[in-house]
């Protein structure tokens, strides 16, 4: 069945969630060591909604991101010393240190310029489309957002004109703050819309709600949604609707919860405390491993070697990274034009 | 050779990079504005129909767009129409287009072209008579060009197309009935090559855009009196021919900066600063600028006429560096 | 009378909400005295010297664009000029409903907005060209008539860019617990202006007293706005933001002002936002100068010409016996001649002199 998740893709998509979530945890560390000290933001807790959406695309398709980017570049493939020196701001990063956490971005990895700027990525990624329209090889291109870039007046100029001229551009927006809105929790969304997907369908344009904790069942809806793209229909809205991980929700991102211990997957006495009821039923990676296991896709000593592998993976990194120069400080003024 | 006049060369220049380069892509439709001439983009229209998108009005998207498209390997020409108008575009322009190539460690190209028409048109009031590009030259990474002439803007237009950069090409309305000769078939101008417009010994004269042909009419006066003005026209003020400007000022001693920006912190300003800076010791007399007074454009005609930058107030500024 | 009249109930001249006393709570009185008064059904409609006034308005607006039609055309005056002539209904109605202290913001086709809110035709005249005595000096022009004293926040030559200024009139009404409202004026063409929608998710999360009125005359500038426009239902950009949202006959007066009454009374009320899309005709072009208008459909100006809104309220005046011809024939007289004065009054008033630029750049 056209969206069924093989057992092949399943595995390699809860990899790339292990990837993203050891990646932040190795952001943290480093911050904590003090290696940098700029504001940074954690893609933990919404994991499975950038996994699955990697997953279905091709190499020739391209996504644009946010400040909140980090799973997205690694979960794409992107090398990951390479990313971690550019967070660190040395020279062998991606951006030779000049874009940082905020604007961390990988061309070969089929992404576009970073963007900070809360709803830019948007119009971004439907000029993109209409590049790759243009193109005519049936490329599609996927804006990741939050919430919060629907309060913005380009994200609907974008999407009017991506409706009106069919583009090949799924808008995912990771609703990562649902029933927000209190003031001074930093994670307020602020939008008078009974549902996100009002918006987008106001300008017609087809619109789906999934829950973004539940790798299959993004999968599923982006399956569907890049199909349709890519047979040139117009384009397509998903809602994938997450829980705040707890780490978040201070000005600074914090392990709150701790580091995640794969093992609470299948040992339920070891969830305790405070953020039990994340770890239990929000945190996407442990739930997808539970999954997994049931499913007899993977057993537990294949998902503790997979976090092995990845977790090996990220101290290489981290020792690229430190080692990595800082750039010369006259290349500041250098790569202003092309 | 031919003669022809400033929108039918700009329109010549956009056909044929159109024509020669099927990534090219046109947003917006007018171009020429509200001109009478813009029946002259018939042509194109006719030509490239399934290149051309016609937008709804919203500034801030088909900025965006066109950046997103570039970076994305289309070349994007768009029409953000009155100069005035790229404000409600701002943050693509200015935070996405300009910084992206450096922000990503030149990962990026963006190769976009923002097309506007600025200036003082007559009754345009406070919100369609900006001359932005000094603010936008205060954004590292946009290409700014000002095309003073036919030969020029269709010269300059093909290069703009061509640039890997991000242009803000910047057109006078005015300028559209404007004659002169222009080469045929495809030549383009490089950027950051000044032009001498006129030759002279006396003063120089650094004007941009349409300010460029009033300093010349102002220089043609002077000639009568025996004054010869030396008029240099940048063509481009990203990046900006210095050593052009340096060579005439060691020249004549003597400078004068006319533009249509404000007073303060304008393009006239800037290129004052870099002559005091760098050849102060062949400067006979301080440095004048004539640009528009520090108040927003008012309606009445009287009081536009009043702060623009005309020939008599070239002509005056000639005579008072002089002594 | 229009089928939509038959459903509204009017405030009587004295019952009006009245800002001034700055009582929040008496709209929601009001409201409820009047609920009690609802007159029988054939009666319902505004009293007769209001539907007078209305009519008055709408030839006055009518007259004004006809006499800067022929300015422009005479070259005396500078810029360009977009009539407003077919619209008059949508100001004439939506303006009958509310105070001078509520505040209304404009777009470049904004005379009728300014007359309909109580702007003198012969300030309005010095403006369009250019004269001392205008409303803004002669520095705004046609397209930045304001006028503070009747509440006009100003015509805004930037598509949308109104939209934020009465909705930001409407905010500090609610901080300084008044109950005037705002009033956005705005065409098809700022639908797909992104401050819009940013406008409205702010307007209903804080439940501001706005009404934005979209204006569709079809067309923005030269481009019909359905090419540029997604989505089936333009009324649904508002109901996304959970704005109550409604289609409106812009070619009836009343049929405008009944829903803008309603509209006013919410807001007044402390209910919040309400979005209308009154479907309307531009009887010219883009502005003055576009005589051609080739981008219109063959016979499309003469079909929305027979829904004239002037002749559409005259007719039903007399023929619900409300008022004599004759009634009707002296205001019209009447208007010419404020017309005709106010355009001389202008033509003999005083350029500015240069020592008016830098008057104003900043305040004192």
């Amino acid at each position: 069945m056209k969206g069924e998740l093989s057992r092949d893709k399943a595995v390699s998509i809860f990899e790339r969630m292990v990837v993203m979530r050891r990646f932040e945890e190795m952001v943290v560390r480093l911050f904590e060591e003090k290696h940098f000290f700029s504001h940074y933001h954690l893609y933990i807790g919404q994991e499975a909604t950038g996994a699955a959406v990697i997953e279905v695309l091709g190499p020739a398709d391209l996504t644009l991101t946010t400040h909140r980017n980090h799973g997205h570049v690694v979960g794409r493939g992107a090398d990951l010393g390479k990313a971690l020196a550019e967070i660190l701001g040395r020279s062998d990063g991606f951006c030779g240190g000049r874009g940082g956490t905020l604007h961390l971005t990988d061309r070969s990895s089929g992404f576009l310029s970073t963007s900070a700027v809360v709803g830019n990525c948007v119009g971004l990624a439907t000029g993109a489309a209409y590049a790759l329209k243009q193109a005519g090889k049936g490329n599609v291109s996927v804006a990741f957002f939050g919430d919060a870039a629907l309060e913005e007046g380009v994200a609907f100029e974008s999407m009017n004109m991506a409706a009106l001229w069919s583009l090949p551009v799924l808008y995912l927006c990771e609703n990562n703050s649902p029933g927000a809105g209190g003031w001074g929790s930093f994670t307020s969304s602020v939008i008078a819309a009974k549902k996100l997907t009002d918006i987008p369908e106001s300008l017609g344009i087809l619109s789906r709600q999934v829950d973004g904790t539940d790798a299959k069942a993004v999968y599923g809806a982006v399956v569907e949604a890049v199909a349709r793209l890519r047979e040139g229909h117009s384009p397509v809205f998903i809602e994938a609707i997450t829980e705040r991980w707890p780490g978040s929700v201070p000005l600074w991102p914090e392990l709150i919860p701790g580091a995640t211990d794969m093992t609470m997957a299948w040992d339920e006495t070891k969830i305790t405390g405070e953020h039990a009821d994340w770890i239990r039923n929000h945190d996407p990676v442990l739930r997808f491993a539970r999954d997994l296991i049931a499913d007899t896709v993977l057993t537990q000593a294949k998902v503790l070697a997979i976090d092995k592998r990845v977790n090996d993976r990220m101290e290489t990194a981290r020792t690229f990274a430190i080692a990595s120069p800082l750039p010369k400080p006259e290349s500041a003024i250098e790569g202003v034009f092309a | 050779m031919t003669e022809m006049n400033y929108a039918e060369a700009l329109v010549d220049g956009l056909y044929i990079s159109m024509d020669s380069d099927p990534r090219v892509s046109l947003i917006g439709r007018h171009v020429l504005g509200l001109s009478p001439l813009r029946y002259l983009m018939e042509r194109i229209r006719d030509a490239f129909a399934d290149r051309i998108l016609n937008p709804p009005v919203s500034e801030a998207g088909i900025a965006s767009l066109g950046v997103g498209a570039a970076m994305a390997g289309a070349r994007p020409f768009v029409d953000i129409a009155t100069a005035s108008f790229v404000f409600e575009a701002w943050p693509q322009v200015v935070n996405e287009a300009a910084n992206a190539h450096h922000m990503s460690g030149g990962q990026f190209t963006v190769p976009v072209v923002f097309h506007m028409l600025h200036g003082l048109r007559g009754g345009g009031s406070a919100q369609h008579s900006h001359s932005p590009q000094a603010m936008l030259w205060n954004c590292p990474g946009l290409e700014i060009v000002l095309p003073s002439s036919p030969r020029d803007v269709k010269g300059l237009i093909r290069t703009a197309v061509k640039s890997d950069n991000p242009t803000v090409f910047i057109v006078h309305s005015k300028l559209f009935t404007l004659k002169g000769d222009v080469p045929e078939g495809d030549y383009e101008i490089p950027f950051g090559q000044a032009d001498i417009k006129r030759e002279g010994g006396d003063v120089t004269v650094v004007a941009t855009s349409l300010v460029v042909q009033k300093a010349l009419e102002a220089a043609n006066a002077l000639s009568q009196e025996g004054i010869e003005v030396e008029v240099v026209d940048p063509r481009t003020i990203v990046p900006l021919d210095k050593e052009a400007i340096l060579r005439s000022v060691a020249k004549t001693g003597r400078l004068v900066v006319a533009d249509e920006c404000n007073l303060s912190c304008g393009v006239a300003s800037e290129i004052a600063a870099i002559v005091a800076e760098y050849a102060f010791e062949s400067l006979k007399a301080p440095i004048l600028r004539v640009a528009r007074p520090d108040v927003p454009v008012s309606f009445s005609a009287p009081l536009e006429d009043y702060i623009t930058p005309t020939p008599e107030k070239i002509t005056a500024a000639v005579r008072k560096v002089l002594g | 009378m229009p089928a939509s009249c038959n459903q509204v109930v009017f405030f009587e001249k004295g019952l009006l909400v009245d800002s001034e006393h700055g009582n929040p709570d008496k709209g929601v009185i009001n409201l409820t005295v009047m609920v009690e008064k609802k007159v029988k059904r054939k009666d319902r409609h505004p009293p007769v010297d209001k539907l007078l006034k209305m009519y008055r308005e709408m030839l006055t607006i009518r007259a004004f664009e006809e006499r800067a039609g022929e300015l422009y055309a005479s070259g005396a005056m500078p810029g360009l000029v977009h009539l407003y002539s077919g619209q008059e209904a949508v100001a004439v109605g939506v303006c009958a409903a509310l105070n001078t202290d509520d505040y209304i913001a404009s777009h470049h086709r904004g005379h009728g907005h300014c007359i309909a809110k109580g702007a003198r035709v012969d300030l309005m005249f010095a403006e369009l060209l250019g004269r001392l005595p205008g409303y803004c000096r002669g520095k705004g022009g046609s397209m930045h008539i304001a006028d503070p004293l009747t509440g006009n926040l100003g015509t805004t030559g930037i598509v949308g860019g109104g939209i934020p200024i009465a909705t930001g009139a409407a905010l500090s009404s609610k901080l300084r617990r008044t109950t005037q409202v705002g009033v956005c004026f705005f065409g098809d063409g700022a639908l797909n202006q992104g401050i819009l929608f940013e406008t409205m998710n702010l307007a209903s999360i804080w439940k501001l007293p706005v009404i934005l009125v979209c204006e569709n005359n079809l067309y923005g500038e030269f481009t019909a706005s359905d090419t540029v426009t997604a989505g089936k239902q333009y009324t649904s950009r508002g109901q996304a933001f959970s704005i109550p949202s409604k289609e409106v006959d812009g070619m009836d007066v009343l049929a405008v002002h009944q829903v803008a009454d309603e509209a006013v009374r919410k807001a007044r009320a402390g209910k919040g936002p309400t979005f209308f899309v009154c479907n309307t005709y531009r009887f010219k072009g883009h502005h003055a100068g576009d005589q051609k208008q080739s981008y219109k459909r063959e016979q499309e100006t003469e079909e929305w010409t027979r829904k004239d809104p002037i002749p559409r309220l005259s007719q039903w005046l007399l023929s619900k016996k409300l008022v004599d011809r004759s009634i009707l024939s002296k205001i019209e007289e009447e208007v010419e001649a404020l017309v005709q004065e106010g355009l001389e009054f202008a033509q003999n008033a005083p350029e500015p002199g240069p020592d008016e630029l830098m008057k104003h750049v900043y305040a004192e």
